[in-house]
């Protein structure tokens, strides 16, 4: 695909990207007209649209919806990062155990009393990002063997380290019964009440994990013809391999740590960013991460609106649509994923 | 001397998981000439390879690379100067070939630095060079094996190496394909001055193309020199244990091994020595 291609769909996705987000503004318990979203957002004040549409779309709607959106960007460039990384198209954010630290570093935060306050680089972030980061140390400790990770040993460590950690986390809730409603509405993946501090409190993160998830494209490119290709291009292996990880846990613990745990769209969006792409990690990740906040926006949608007025957790939604997509994948591509 | 011979090895003991797989190996390869690795399976030869490429650290002894221990320098040093197309292709991700071979100039580019005219250029020439033009916009995984492993030469070669380093180039090609490549490994020495070093099975082959052969069995030097050096029944039967005859090429009068083959046995006892 030349540049100029690439250029045009990917202006394409973004234009996609601005209208979805549009019309999220106007989908909920109470439906507004997207002439009227665009009217309310012109007017912050409230001096000529309806005063009640200014609350819902600034006040009630525009954080949750961009933060579903920064979520969702930013846990398909970490799967993108995470896929590249263990050479391994089923590797996303959930499977490979980051989002599972991330989830138990933030349950230890929020019991501690800590919470989304002030703006820029929140508490709740920083907690998620260490035990993101020790989540990933643990599994490739375990997957990897001379170098390599096979699927199976990936699927089975990133399995049982999720299942463990996520029994340390309801343990705390049931030790920490205070707490117990908000970590648990926060655990089920969700943006419902999420409001502008969480969006400031996690937005910095996501950026910084982003941004720095894109500039290794280069290493991440080298790193899929196997390690010693890579070394032998000069790339410092470890230190390369580090950053990944940084970078992509940083990216998924800032994603869980507003969204709580949302699988799946790690995997749904890269994966659909490299059959549009192309497999390059500079054209992919900004791809996937528009892709991934198109994902996240419509099925935040859906969440708003399935059972209306009942809010059903975007994170059940992603499982229920994502989940027979990674099975239909580990069914279909199971002889070239295979061997390991 | 020592701008002619540019990657020497000295004294080099190499171990894998505490068992010796090269022991105080010396060998130097001079720049404009192609070397040949033979020897048997299992003799040392990718080890050697991964030794010189800095991919292997050495349990003693050192390869130097225009007079520095390759460990001395910094990784990207390394890079510019020597580049490896190793033999497992690895090629899982579906770039284009453009896409696999402009990673090529990592070394050049570091992380971030934008891809400049000259890198464009280079890419260009060494595209044409190995005859991969018209595949450029192919995706690697839909390619050929000899396809891919022409990827894999260009990858290295866009590096701009002084040395380059081949594992087994011919391995699971048709003949054609070999020729080609091993005819590209042969003019990269003679015109550009590059120093080759090549791993083969082919002793044949190795006569055929390379000007220097190192022989090694069980991880030791047994011998190098000229192929008519090297090739001799008494070394090869040594390092590969079975009775043979050498006679010459008839076009290009390098030396030809024939082994004695079970098949013979009717006519010849195999314990009845060649003359």
């Amino acid at each position: 695909m030349t540049i100029q291609r690439y250029a045009i769909l990917i202006t394409g996705l973004a234009v996609l990207l601005a209208i979805v987000l549009v019309l999220s503004l106007g989908v909920g318990a109470v439906a507004i007209p997207p002439e009227r979203v665009l009217a309310a957002l012109a007017d912050r004040q409230g001096l000529s649209a309806p005063r009640t549409d200014v609350i819902i779309v600034w006040d009630l709607r525009m954080a949750r919806t961009l933060l579903a959106g920064c979520v969702g960007a930013g846990l398909a460039a970490a799967g993108a990062a995470f896929q590249g990384l263990f050479r391994n198209p089923l590797a996303d954010p959930f499977v490979v155990g980051a989002s599972g630290g991330a989830a138990l570093g933030a349950t230890l935060a929020i019991t501690a009393g800590l919470t989304f306050t002030g703006v820029g680089f929140g508490p709740v972030p920083l907690a998620a990002f260490v035990g993101s980061l020790l989540a990933v140390a643990v599994v490739y400790a375990v997957a990897e063997v001379g170098g390599e990770v096979p699927v199976v040993a990936l699927l089975l460590a990133g399995a049982a380290l999720s299942t463990i950690l996520s029994a340390l986390v309801s343990l705390i809730m049931l030790l920490n019964d205070r707490d117990l409603l908000e970590v648990f509405t926060w655990l089920m993946g969700g943006f419902s009440g999420r409001s502008w501090p969480h969006l400031w409190a996690s937005a910095p993160y996501l950026l910084v994990g982003l941004v720095a998830i894109w500039l290794l494209s280069r290493p991440l490119d080298a790193l899929a013809f196997g390690e010693e290709t890579a070394q032998s291009l000069g790339l410092p292996l470890t230190r390369a391999r580090s950053l990944i990880v940084a970078a992509a846990s940083l990216t998924t613990a800032a994603a869980v740590a507003a969204g709580g745990i949302i699988g799946f769209v790690g995997l749904i969006a890269p994966h659909a960013a490299r059959l549009l792409f192309g497999s390059a990690h500079r054209r992919l990740i900004p791809a996937s991460a528009l892709l991934g906040a198109l994902l996240l926006l419509l099925a935040d949608d859906l969440s708003r609106t399935l059972l209306a007025p009942v809010e059903v957790p975007v994170g059940i939604v992603t499982a229920l649509l994502g989940g027979p997509f990674f099975l239909y994948l580990l069914k279909t591509r199971q002889k070239e994923l295979g061997g390991g | 001397m020592a701008e002619l011979s540019n990657v020497e090895i000295k004294d080099l003991t190499c171990s894998y998981n505490g068992q010796t797989v090269l022991a105080d190996f010396c060998l130097s390869a001079e720049s404009g000439l192609v070397l040949a690795i033979i020897g048997p399976n299992g003799a040392g030869k990718t080890t050697l390879l991964r030794a010189i490429a800095r991919l292997l650290r050495p349990r003693r002894g050192a390869v130097l690379l225009g007079g520095e221990d390759v460990w001395q320098l910094p990784p990207r040093n390394v890079a510019r100067q020597l580049a490896l197309a190793p033999q497992t292709n690895g090629l899982s991700l579906p770039l284009t070939v453009e896409q696999a071979v402009v990673l090529g100039r990592t070394p050049h580019r570091g992380w971030l630095l934008p891809f400049s005219a000259g890198d464009r250029a280079v890419v260009d020439r060494v595209l044409r060079q190995t005859g991969l033009l018209d595949l450029r916009t192919r995706r690697i995984t839909d390619l050929s094996g000899g396809e891919q492993r022409r990827v894999i030469l260009a990858r290295a070669l866009v590096q701009e190496p002084q040395v380059l380093l081949m594992d087994e180039p011919t391995a699971n090609l048709d003949m054609k394909y070999q020729t080609e490549i091993l005819d590209l490994a042969r003019h990269l020495a003679h015109h550009n001055d590059m120093t080759v070093i090549i791993t083969l099975h082919d002793v044949n082959q190795a006569a055929l193309y390379a000007d220097r052969l190192a022989l090694l069995a069980e991880g030791r030097l047994l011998s190098t020199g000229v192929p008519g050096d090297v090739l001799t029944p008494a070394w090869m039967e040594q390092a590969y244990n079975i009775p043979v005859i050498v006679t010459r090429h008839p076009l290009y009068d390098t030396p030809m091994v024939m082994p004695v083959v079970e098949r013979a046995r009717g006519r010849r006892a195999l314990s009845e020595k060649p003359v």
